[in-house]
């Protein structure tokens, strides 16, 4: 377990230094150069040209005319002291900024995962057991219907319907419970479906398999042979999807906060993308990669929880 | 007094084309503290009529015929009315016994759900599932209560949900191929196990199997299938030393004490049925009819073919 451990830590570092290389050259890549549209940004507004001079000062200025390798790694070494850097959109740390804005970001896609996971249980649950039933093709056709559905699209018709018309929701900001309730809807509804698909095909299969027939024999109620038997086993391709999934609602988090002036570091992300805060985005999109490498990190050591069949050497 | 009466037994699958046959016809009867012994080779559909008997097939499956315990009709009961006869009167031994145990539990729990069922009070479940775990001949209790299947050995798991099924004293016991994957040592302790239980003489057992010898060894009424359909039906000794059917005939021939002399052909697939006798393309004096042969009474026995 020890050696699991140590080695999955080596794992997370090497994973985290390939993706620091490849954030740095897609934010690189991107088109426009930096120190030109930092420099519209910051002085001399979006619609005018810099002049040259302006540039070039802006580009000395933020270590921009650095060649490129010095740059990286004056960011990585900087990340392993804990230096993140400094935002020059912001005019604050890096680590400032995400210490502000990283906790709504964390509470939006708990409570969206939270709700995917709860309500995609439930759905996929009822769905087998009522399999070819009304209910069941109704929630087969409503998964397939919102698995379509972009998220953005989802999110404006969440507020044209609960906020404009019926009056019960607040149309954008920041606060709980009330404020968190579309965003995270409008977040966790792709992985929700996924996981009433995946729990309404494992749970079928495991209703067929022999132990669950013997649970029956034994004379257990059927609700005992479901809930403690047929549903811990048919949970666990669930857990999987949960760690998948979270990746997809960190990268749909950057949408829904836009859209709903949600304070997280998808909303911040934004801003600094269009000002071109290198530093900014690259440490920011560092952190999101560490929280999803974390998160499936747990999941592995989950899997030994709830399947005593697995075992870490 | 008959305590199990199987009438005219037909289980159909739905498949993608047409349907699968998995049991057609079948009668036979089981009389109080009677062991009956139904062998045929896989897929012949004995374990079909098993999981019919205690309402474990799936949803998919057609079923029709009566079959009744006790003089009473069960095969139509609801699954409410049927749940309060399966685990207490009716028991069963499944095939599987590593799959049969569940993979997230641990084996003590499983033993004690038993229990529970049987309205062993919640404080005395840890003292009975050790002292039914040593009578099951575990060296340690303990040790396999706290352990995970996975842990254990297949015979291990054996003797588990054997003592499982019978934890519950069943007046029926259907044991769905008890040595079916085990090794010499756990089958012939399992062999003991049954005859022991014959001996005691208090049960009433169905037994399914494809081990001809275990069937001969304990066996007081013995059927045989082939093809989804019962071919000859009546004493064990009588069926396994004089068989009638050719089927029959061919089994004890293929017997390695009886110089292993296989049968040629295959059996036909259960989604494509010959017209007359399943048997036909297999039988060493095959009759020239088209019509099926029916059971029919042949020296106190019931044999399906019309040359006997």
């Amino acid at each position: 377990m020890h050696y699991y451990l140590i080695k999955r830590i080596a794992h997370l570092i090497l994973t985290l230094l390939i993706a620091s290389v490849f954030t740095f050259i897609v934010v690189n890549a991107a088109p426009g150069e930096p120190a030109e549209v930092l420099a519209r940004h910051l002085y001399t507004g979006l619609e005018e040209a810099a002049p040259p001079e302006l540039i070039a000062k802006v580009a000395d200025r933020y270590d921009l005319s650095k060649p490129l390798l010095v740059q990286y790694s004056d960011w990585v070494g900087g990340l392993f002291t804990g230096n993140m850097g400094y935002s020059i959109l912001f005019k604050k740390p890096v680590s400032w900024l995400l210490m502000l804005h990283l906790p709504p970001t964390i509470l939006l896609t708990t409570v969206s995962m939270v709700f995917a996971t709860i309500a995609g249980i439930i759905f996929g649950v009822y769905s087998a057991l009522h399999q070819n039933k009304i209910s069941d093709h109704l929630i087969r056709a409503a998964t397939i219907f919102f698995a379509s559905m972009p998220g953005f699209w989802v999110a404006v018709m969440l507020i044209l319907v609960f906020s404009l018309w019926l009056g019960i929701m607040p149309v954008a900001g920041y606060g709980w419970p009330l404020f968190i309730i579309l965003p995270a809807t409008a977040l966790g509804l792709h992985a929700m479906v996924s996981i009433v698909r995946i729990m309404r095909t494992s749970m079928l299969e495991t209703m067929e398999k022999p132990f669950v027939m013997f649970a029956k024999v034994k004379g257990l109620p059927m609700k005992k042979v479901i809930f403690s038997h047929a549903c811990k086993n048919a949970f666990l391709p669930v857990l999987t999807v949960i760690g998948m999934s979270f990746g997809a609602l960190l990268a749909g988090s950057v949408v829904i906060e836009t859209i709903f002036s949600w304070p997280g570091i998808g909303e911040m992300l934004m801003k600094a993308i269009s000002a071109r805060d290198l530093v900014l985005i690259e440490s920011t999109i560092m952190v999101i990669v560490f929280l999803f490498l974390i998160v499936n990190f747990v999941i592995d050591l989950l899997y030994h929880i709830v399947d005593p069949r697995i075992i870490y050497e | 007094m008959n305590i199990l009466e199987v009438e005219h037994l037909h289980v159909t699958f739905p498949a993608r084309r047409g349907s699968i046959r998995a049991s057609q016809d079948v009668s036979f009867s089981v009389k109080e503290g009677e062991i009956c012994v139904l062998v045929g080779e896989t897929g012949s559909g004995k374990s079909v009529i098993g999981q019919a008997i205690l309402h474990l097939l799936p949803q998919s499956a057609m079923v029709s015929g009566s079959i009744r315990y006790a003089g009473e009709e069960i095969l139509s009961l609801p699954e409410s009315a049927f749940s309060r006869l399966r685990g207490h009167a009716i028991s069963f031994i499944p095939q599987d016994p590593i799959g049969s145990l569940d993979p997230l539990m641990r084996c003590g729990r499983q033993v004690a759900e038993a229990l529970e069922t049987r309205g062993v009070p919640k404080e005395m479940r840890p003292s009975r599932v050790t002292s039914l775990l040593s009578a099951l001949s575990f060296p340690d209790p303990d040790l396999v209560a706290v352990s995970y299947p996975h842990e254990l050995s297949g015979g291990m798991c054996q003797r588990l949900t054997t003592g499982i099924a019978l934890a519950s004293s069943p007046h029926l016991l259907v044991a769905d191929e008890p040595t079916k994957g085990l090794d010499y040592v756990s089958r012939k302790r399992t062999i003991e196990m049954f005859l022991d239980l014959k001996v005691k003489g208090t049960d009433s057992i169905l037994m399914i199997t494809h081990d001809l010898e275990l069937a001969d060894l304990i066996g007081d009424t013995a059927g045989v299938l082939y093809s989804g359909e019962l071919v000859e039906f009546g004493p064990a000794a009588e069926v396994f030393g004089h068989p009638l059917h050719p089927y029959t005939k061919g089994l004890i021939a293929a017997l390695p004490k009886n110089g292993m002399r296989p049968m040629r052909g295959v059996c036909p697939g259960l989604a494509a049925l010959p017209k007359g006798c399943y048997f036909q393309d297999r039988c060493p004096a095959p009759c020239t009819t088209d019509l099926h042969p029916p059971m029919h009474d042949v020296c106190g026995r019931q044999v399906r073919c019309s040359r006997c």
